[in-house]
């Protein structure tokens, strides 16, 4: 069996990925200012094409784009104001400015897009689930549960349909809608009966054993994970502060307004660059040993 | 000390006229690798849940069982998951966790051991039975066998004493059967942990094991070891009434005792390459099913699970494909049903109109809420009526659960029920995927005499099975495939007197 994907920023305890992901989308989504969308956007696109790859990318873009494109051209139909005077449409007119706003919404949309696309391939659902608190008992339990099982049914769906389709013996296939009832309900039953198994595979190990449950961790948030965390967390506050100046001082309508000083979007960039560093050395994954010679079989 | 002792033990479901266990009284030894072996129904998992108080059937229960030299029930939940480990049948069914480190660890957070100690048992028990490589996968990519290695290692981690094993290995192929059983007897030797595996099929066991018992008819014998060792042929009416499966003798060898002086190994390895370099099928007006050069893969990033697999099977011939897990033989299957489309290649069909699939679960078929009206499912296309089912019922020998729910069923009674409901609309082709799996010796028998039955109106079957005595004594011809191709095709009984392995 073919070892697990190696996921970005793994060498780092999962809360930093998890702030730094957080912090830059949420970032993201408050600063409608064309520039900050734009790096943001950039640093989103760039992120994804190292961990996720380029036709994973190129797929994503192949309805992001247009989606960019859509909501660039329908915005001055919904909200004729500005300064700058393009064209008109029939009754409508269709100003710069109105243009300007929608393509910034547009890249806003794809950028948060793009960025939460991100932080899936870095933050795997086990390393999520570790950063619940210890007393969450059931909800880690039953997410990974959901996680385990849904694909066991949708395989098994399969299956069904499959064998249906393979016994021409029983005449006609019966109709979509009669096909979807009766898979639905066997597969159903099916989970139902393995629960019963489940819940006592469960109880056999000592689930319900009335003992304060402990949690195995299989991450540890060690002294750089945390010195991490802080730098993160400042870069953040910096970055939201500058974001507020920088916003404060952009307008859309009637006219455009000033983009503000060049300082002020350093933070943003480092913050933006700063997941693709953590692909690369000093901040990544290090290279792995080399194998030795027992390993080549694996 | 014994580690399981029952002294004279009644036990009856609650609810249930007839005792499952009636004065059954046995004794393990500490250290022990002992066989519970019994049909199925004969009351081998009721035995075993009396020995975990958690999972324990709700019933009356007379007489004294001792754990390790106490009454389970006296134990609480901690003390009684520490002490008995239980492993399960189902390999789907038992892993609770998505991820295999997650579900290892899962009974000692329950248990409240603290990480350092966890971490410890975790790696202890990932280094002993060689999980490391998985460590970090999804439980849901495991194949069968993983998974019930990792429940295996799920119940080693919580360091028991005494392991009960209800039927683990009949899921499973002989192959992945073989490595899970001397990973159980590496435990039981190297680690002194006692234990008790119930089967119906113990053959493969006997090399392990230190002592069995039989449960019959609710009590509970010693028995040698030596009569567990070989499977009599299984018996099933040959081709025009001749007792086929009696004829040939089942070549019970196991590796130890295998001929491999060089001048026979090479010849027969000659023999068997022979038939990979022979080339193409030709088609004949009485072939029913014709796979010419197919290919076949589930994604076109993926493997070809098929690859250059030609086949021919003659209208009203018995054929088997054997191979091991995962060389394709389902997904042959489904492109001879045409459910699966080759990406190259072609495959003619020439009963299509009239074929049944039974899948390797009986539950993908079964979809109605009693045993009768599962049979009655396909009447009007099949053309037959109430008088029809209440025959098959009878030959199900299921007359008083007619009305139950097929699930109520236990897991070959459902497999016998699927089989029947196919029949029923008399297929003239029949697909069977693993048939036997999971079935005791007389389930096995009574499918074989069916399958010879089907045969003798003239339909034609391709069965895809690990059961050599299965095939032994219902096959006309045996298919073997290798690396998603057929390596070799011959008639039965030379296939088995040529063959190396089977």
């Amino acid at each position: 069996m073919a070892p697990a994907r190696p996921t970005p920023l793994d060498s780092w305890h999962a809360a930093v990925p998890a702030t730094l992901f957080a912090g830059t989308a949420l970032l993201t989504m408050l600063a409608v200012q064309p520039a900050l969308v734009g790096l943001s956007l950039g640093g989103a696109l760039a992120f994804s094409l190292l961990a996720r790859g380029v036709r994973a990318t190129a797929r994503g873009l192949a309805w992001q784009l247009p989606l960019l494109a859509l909501v660039c051209v329908l915005n001055p139909f919904f909200s004729a104001s500005g300064s700058t005077l393009l064209l008109k449409v029939g009754p409508r007119s269709v100003y710069a400015e109105s243009l300007a706003y929608g393509a910034t919404m547009g890249a806003l949309l794809v950028a948060t897009v793009l960025w939460f696309g991100g932080a899936a391939t870095a933050l795997t659902q086990d390393r999520l689930l570790a950063l619940c608190s210890r007393r969450a008992r059931a909800l880690p339990l039953v997410a990974s549960m959901a996680s385990q099982l849904v694909p066991q049914m949708l395989g098994r769906a399969k299956t069904v349909r499959a064998t249906v389709a393979a016994c021409t013996a029983a005449g006609p296939r019966p109709g979509l809608r009669d096909e979807l009832t009766r898979t639905s309900t066997m597969l159903l039953t099916w989970s139902l009966e393995d629960s019963v198994e489940r819940a006592d595979a469960m109880r056999a190990r000592g689930w319900e054993s009335g003992r304060p449950r402990t949690s195995y961790r299989l991450e540890r948030l060690r002294g750089r994970d945390v010195a991490a965390l802080a730098g993160v967390a400042g870069l953040l506050v910096i970055c939201a502060a500058c974001a507020w100046q920088l916003c404060a001082s952009w307008r859309f309508y009637p006219t455009m307004g000033e983009l503000g000083p060049w300082w002020a979007y350093v933070p943003w960039a480092a913050l933006m660059a700063l997941p693709c560093l953590g692909r690369v050395s000093p901040f990544g994954t290090p290279a792995p040993p080399a194998r030795e010679a027992s390993d080549e079989r694996a | 000390m014994s580690a399981l002792e029952f002294d004279r033990v009644s036990f009856s479901y609650a609810g249930a006229a007839a005792p499952v266990l009636l004065d059954a009284s046995f004794e393990v030894s500490e250290g022990a690798f002992a066989l519970l072996v019994g049909a199925t129904g004969s009351g081998k998992s009721t035995l075993l849940r009396l020995a975990k108080p958690e999972i324990a059937p709700a019933g009356r229960l007379d007489g004294a069982v001792r754990a390790l030299g106490t009454d389970p029930r006296e134990l609480d939940a901690p003390a009684s998951a520490r002490a008995v480990g239980y492993v399960f049948q189902n390999p789907d069914a038992q892993v609770v966790c998505d991820t295999v480190w997650h579900e290892m660890a899962f009974g000692l957070e329950n248990l409240g051991v603290p990480e350092p100690q966890m971490r410890r048992r975790v790696a202890e028990t990932c280094n002993f039975l060689g999980i490391e490589p998985w460590f970090r996968a999804r439980t849901a990519e495991l194949s069968g066998g993983q998974r019930q290695i990792l429940a295996l290692a799920s119940a080693l981690a919580m360091r028991p004493r005494l392991l009960l094993l209800d039927e683990p290995t009949s899921m499973l192929d002989p192959l992945t059967e073989k490595n899970f059983l001397s990973l159980l007897f590496r435990a039981n030797r190297e680690l002194g942990i006692t234990v008790v595996v119930a089967t119906h099929a113990p053959a493969a066991m006997v090399d392990y094991a230190t002592c069995a018992l039989v449960l019959e008819d609710g009590s509970v014998r010693p028995v040698p070891l030596a009569e567990l060792a070989t499977e009599a042929p299984l018996c099933a009416p040959g081709r025009d009434g001749a007792p086929a499966a009696e004829m040939r003798p089942h070549s019970a060898r196991s590796s130890r005792q295998n001929d491999q002086k060089h001048a026979v190994f090479l010849q027969k390895v000659v023999e068997k390459a022979r038939p990979m370099t022979g080339g193409t099928v030709t088609e004949t007006e009485k072939d029913a099913l014709l796979a010419d050069d197919v290919w076949y893969r589930y994604d076109r990033a993926a493997r070809w699970v098929l690859r250059e697999l030609d086949l021919a099977v003659g209208e009203g011939e018995v054929r088997a494909v054997v191979g091991s897990n995962g060389c394709g033989k389902s997904t042959l299957l489904a492109a001879l049903a045409g459910v699966a489309r080759p990406a190259r290649g072609r495959v003619r069909n020439a009963l299509a109109a009239s074929q049944a699939l039974l899948p390797q679960a009986p539950k993908a078929l079964l979809s109605c809420e009693t045993v009768e009206g599962e049979l009655m499912a396909w009447s009007r296309a099949g053309g037959y009526g109430r008088a029809e089912v209440a025959d098959a019922i009878a030959r199900l020998g299921l007359e008083d659960a007619a009305g139950r729910h097929p699930y109520d069923l236990s897991g070959g009674q459902q497999q016998l029920l699927a089989l029947e409901k196919l029949l029923l609309v008399r297929p003239r082709l029949l697909l069977l995927d693993e048939p036997t799996k999971g079935l005791d010796r007389s389930e096995r028998e009574r499918v074989a005499r069916r399958l010879a039955q089907v045969r003798d109106d003239g339909a034609t079957v391709l069965l895809a099975t690990h059961d050599q005595g299965f095939v032994r004594a219902v096959a006309d011809r045996v298919s073997l495939m290798f690396d998603g191709g057929i390596a070799a095709t011959e008639p039965a009984d030379e296939f088995f007197a040529s063959s190396w392995l089977w």
